[in-house]
Order: C-alpha cells, then structure tokens, then sequence
C-alpha cells in the first residue's frame, strides 16, 4: 500500500515536472528565438537568407553594420537615443516617487481622487494626444530638439511607475515613518534617506520599464523632430527600412543594432535588479 | 489607515510631493484630454480655427464599415487578452514562484520581447511569419512541405498573427504577478502548512487572493494595450487584407493624415470612453480598492 501511494506520488512529481519545464522552455524559445534569428540573418548573404531560414551563416562578415553606420550615421542615433532616454527616465523616476509616496504613506482629501487620476492615464493612448502635444511643443519652442522629446517622454511613465512605487512604498513597514518622524527627521530626509533605499526594487524595476519605452518610442520621434541630428534609433529604422526594402541582410543588420543595445542594457541592469532584490531590506 | 499627530504634521509636505506629478498630468494629459474632447465636435483641419458640428464627426465614426470590424476586433482582442493572455502570464508566474532550476534565468529572458521597440518586433514577425523565407513556415513545412501561407495578408489567417504577435508575450504579468507572490509573508504559508493544506489548496486559497490586485492590474494593462496596439498593425497588414485586422487607432491616424482632426478625435474620445469602462469593471471585478491584507 505505502509502496504505491510513494510511486504515485513520484509520478505525480515528475508530471508536474514535465510540465513545468515544458512551459519554461517555450518561454525561453518564443523568447530568445526571434532575437538570434535577427542576429543570424545578419551575417547571412540575401540568397542564403531567402533560401533557408534554418540555415546557419557561413562566417562573420561585418560589412554590412559597418556599412549601416558609416551610411547612416547610427553613431549619432545611438548617442541621442541614450541621452533622451535616460534624462527623461531619471526626472520621473524622481517626480513620480515623490507622489507615489505621499498616496502611499499619507491620508489626506483628495487622495483617492488624485491616485485614480494619476492612474487612468494609462488608459489614455499615446496617440490620442498627438495634436495638442504637438501644438504644444512647438508653441514653447521646443520642437525638433532633444530637450522637446525629453520634455514630452517624461509624461509617459505616470501610470506604471504610480502603480509601482505605491505597492512599494506600502509594502514598506509604517512604523519606520513613525519613529524617523518620532526621533525629529523632516519630511525630505524620512523620504529620501529612509524610504528611498528600501524601495530600490521598485525603483529599478519603473526605471527599467521607463527607459525602455523612452529608448523604443517611435511615434512621438517622428511627430515632433525632423533633422538627422537629433533623430533616435527606432526612427532611423524606419526611414533605413524605407531605403533597402529589399537588402534583406542590411536590414537584418540594421534591426540588429536596433534592438541589441537594449537588451544588453537589459541584461546588465537585470542583474542589478535581482542584487537589490536580494540585498533590500523588505521582504514579505 | 489612520495616521497619528506626528505624521498628520507633515500632510501639508505631502501635497507639495504631489505638485510635480499634478503639473505633469495637467499639461500632458488633462488639457490635451479636454481638448481633444471638444475639437470632436468640429470640424478642424489643423489650419483653420475649428467650427462647430454638432455630433456629425461620431455619426461618420460609427457608421464607417470599418468601424464595425474594428469594435468585434477589440472585443475578441481583448477576450483573448483576458483569458489566455493574463492566464498564461500568471502561470509563468505561479511556475517561477515554485523556484524550479533555471527560474531566474527563464524571468530574465521572457522580458526580451518587451524589451524591443514594438516598432522593431513589428518588423521581425513580418519577416519571421513570411512565406518565402520566415521561420513559422518553415517549422509547419517540416511536418506539411506544401504548407504555403502568407500569413499576414490572407484571410483569416491575418486575425491570427496579429493575435500571435503578443499572444504568450506576457512578462510584465508575470513580473507583476510574481512580485506579489513574493511579497505574501511567510507565516501565512507557515499556517496553511500547519494547518495542513496542500500545494494546490495554498495556491486556490492563499496565493490566488492575495495576487488578485496583481492579476486585475494585469487585466486592465493588457485590454489596454489591445485599445492602443497601433505599430504591429501599422507596419504589417496595416488592418488589412481587407478590414479583417482593421482596429480603431488605424482609423485615427488615417483621419489624422487626412487633415481631419474632428473626426479624429471622435475616434479619440471613443478608444478613452473603452479605456474608463475597462477600468471601471475590473476594479468593481477584483474588488481592487479594498486593502490586500
């Protein structure tokens, strides 16, 4: 009897084992598969490429990113990428804890109104808004600037990093805010040095997310600049795409240098992420 | 939650934190709101001042044949989204938080498609569903080698790519859902072991409720993305072959470049007025205003 009951329950073990594995390996291939796919197809010649999609590439041959960077400058579209992304990450990341943090740890009239607000503006599309934000930056002068792509991205992340930062900061015990206050603290210091450091995975968490978006957005990019100078990555995309739609290697190459800054972005600041996790002093 | 003397003191620096957000939400979201909201009932160029029309810019909304396709699009997109969607997201999560070999890395790599610009993963799924040289295809055809379907442009297997293009790409539920999980105290798990409950009786019981903000978050963002998907539309089938994937900001960039603004903030204040009701019916749903704990 006993004898059964245990092989049972081994069977019932390496079932749910077999399943649990199954499902992570489809995660890592639906998503890991398109990117080195990408990549591959890159150092592919064009018949090899419209040949076999299977087909591994015979060598490393760099000329066609070299030839997309030395055509299209995408030095520069890399470097305006990075300084937009993370100006406009850093000024919300600041501006919306700050409110995340009074909703949270705060009781006052108005509150719930406020946070609904704050939040339905996920519900607002990017593209909704297109017309008065583009009125709008072009009236205060700041049209085709990257200050002008700063100003407007630094309005997308309202909503997530609310919802984040305030599951964050009440995640965070009370009692810290009372006796900081108790002991004489002012109110910037029990935000800054007491709560702050411990809403670090929340932090890293809508940073990440923020940055990202601002590095991927492609919309406003193209409704508010028009000169190379300050054009940004996913931009410089389209307007390659438009000019070799049928180099299929250089564009390949092209989407490569694309979206590979991003995930190896990712994948540093992953690691710092799980470091914070790990290392910050709330835990359930 | 009650605050005491000491924290009451400082409610006047909690408004002051909240300025900068509440000048943000008014510039970007609040004025531009109201004033798509009144320009939907004029006519507007964008040139000359707007006049206007009364409710002529929603009559031609709603009565466009593409409006049609587009609403029983969104509401099969966000079913789909719902269900199989968050549920495959929340299962990820549910394995992760089993800790299994490898979770950390499977949690690291299933954010990489998010991590593209959509821009960009509009891009490789047209390559990758081509029926020349993409990967879909050549998969089938090692099982059926006279498979020959050019996904994104026939009917109805149009529907469907679009549908694939982020059908199991649910990391941010899973992120969502998994920081919840985490954050459950361990004496709860501690009593239900106590009290004798089984690995599943703890998921239903314990696990499922208190994550239940998580998942009717994940809800919301993800019928939310299905009112806004624009980009793996706009730069695949472009809402065709025909209206099969036509959806609603389509037809509102398409009145943008036609210089029609009133109608197209007609199409604005609708996708907005789908955005509320969503909110509205989950947060009622998921009981989302009550405290967790």
């Amino acid at each position: 009897m006993s004898y059964t009951a245990l092989s049972r329950d081994k069977l019932r073990g390496l079932g749910a084992n077999l399943f649990i594995y199954s499902i992570m390996g489809f995660v890592f291939i639906i998503s890991v598969f398109p990117v080195i796919w990408v990549i591959m197809s890159a150092f592919k010649e064009n018949s090899a490429i419209l040949g076999n999609p299977f087909s591994l590439p015979k060598g490393f041959d760099f000329n066609p990113f070299i030839q997309v960077f030395t055509q299209y400058n995408f030095g520069l579209y890399t470097m305006n990428s990075l300084v937009i992304a993370s100006a406009a990450t850093i000024v919300s990341l600041l501006i919306y804890s700050m409110g995340a943090y009074s909703i949270a740890k705060f009781e006052f009239p108005g509150k719930t109104m406020l946070y609904l607000l704050f939040t339905l503006t996920l519900l607002v599309p990017p593209h909704t808004k297109a017309q008065p934000i583009f009125t709008l930056v072009n009236r205060l002068g700041f049209s085709d600037t990257r200050f002008g792509l700063i100003f407007v991205y630094i309005s997308f992340g309202m909503a997530i990093t609310m919802f984040i930062m305030r599951i964050t900061f009440m995640a965070i015990p009370r009692s810290l805010n009372e006796a900081a206050f108790m002991e004489g603290a002012g109110f910037w210091q029990v935000f800054w040095s007491i709560n702050l450091p411990l809403a670090k995975t929340g932090l890293a968490t809508s940073g990440i997310m923020m940055f990202l978006a601002n590095w991927n957005e492609y919309f406003y990019a193209l409704l508010l600049t028009s000169s190379p100078k300050v054009r940004t990555l996913p931009l410089a995309l389209a307007f390659f795409t438009e000019a070799f739609s049928y180099d299929y290697t250089q564009m390949f190459a092209a989407l490569t240098i694309v979206i590979l800054p991003g995930i190896i972005m990712y994948i540093l600041t992953q690691e710092q992420v799980q470091a914070s996790v790990a290392s910050s002093g709330v835990k359930g | 939650m009650t605050l005491n003397k000491l924290e009451r003191k400082y409610v006047p620096f909690a408004y002051m934190f909240l300025i900068p957000t509440v000048a943000v939400f008014l510039l970007f979201y609040l004025v531009p709101i109201v004033t798509v909201f009144f320009t939907s009932f004029t006519r507007w160029d964008g040139f000359n001042a707007p006049t206007f029309n009364g409710i002529t810019n929603y009559l031609r909304f709603f009565t466009q044949s593409s409006f049609l396709i587009s609403l029983r699009n969104l509401l099969l997109w966000s079913l789909i989204a719902a269900t199989l969607h968050v549920g495959f997201g929340v299962l990820v999560a549910f394995i992760l938080y089993q800790r299994p070999k490898g979770w950390k890395a499977i949690r690291a790599v299933y954010m990489i498609p998010n991590i593209i610009s959509s821009a960009a993963m509009a891009m490789i799924f047209r390559f990758m569903f081509n029926n020349d040289f993409g990967v879909l295809n050549g998969v089938i055809r090692l099982v059926n080698p006279s498979f020959q379907v050019n996904w994104f442009f026939e009917s109805p297997w149009a529907f469907i790519a679009i549908t694939l293009t982020w059908l199991f790409y649910g990391a941010i539920i899973t992120l969502i859902v998994l920081g919840d999980l985490m954050n459950i105290p361990s004496y709860l798990h501690d009593a239900a072991k106590i009290d004798g409950a089984t690995g599943l009786q703890a998921i239903v019981h314990i696990e499922l409720p208190l994550c239940r903000y998580a998942i009717g978050t994940s809800i919301i963002l993800s019928i939310t993305s299905r009112i806004a998907m624009y980009e793996a539309i706009a730069l695949t089938t472009r809402g065709g072959p025909g209206d099969d994937t036509m959806n609603i900001p389509i037809i509102l960039m398409k009145a943008i470049t036609d210089l029609n603004y009133g109608l197209a903030n007609a199409a604005a204040v609708f996708m907005f007025v789908m955005g509320i009701v969503t909110l509205l019916v989950i947060n009622r749903l998921f009981k989302m205003n009550d405290p967790v704990y």
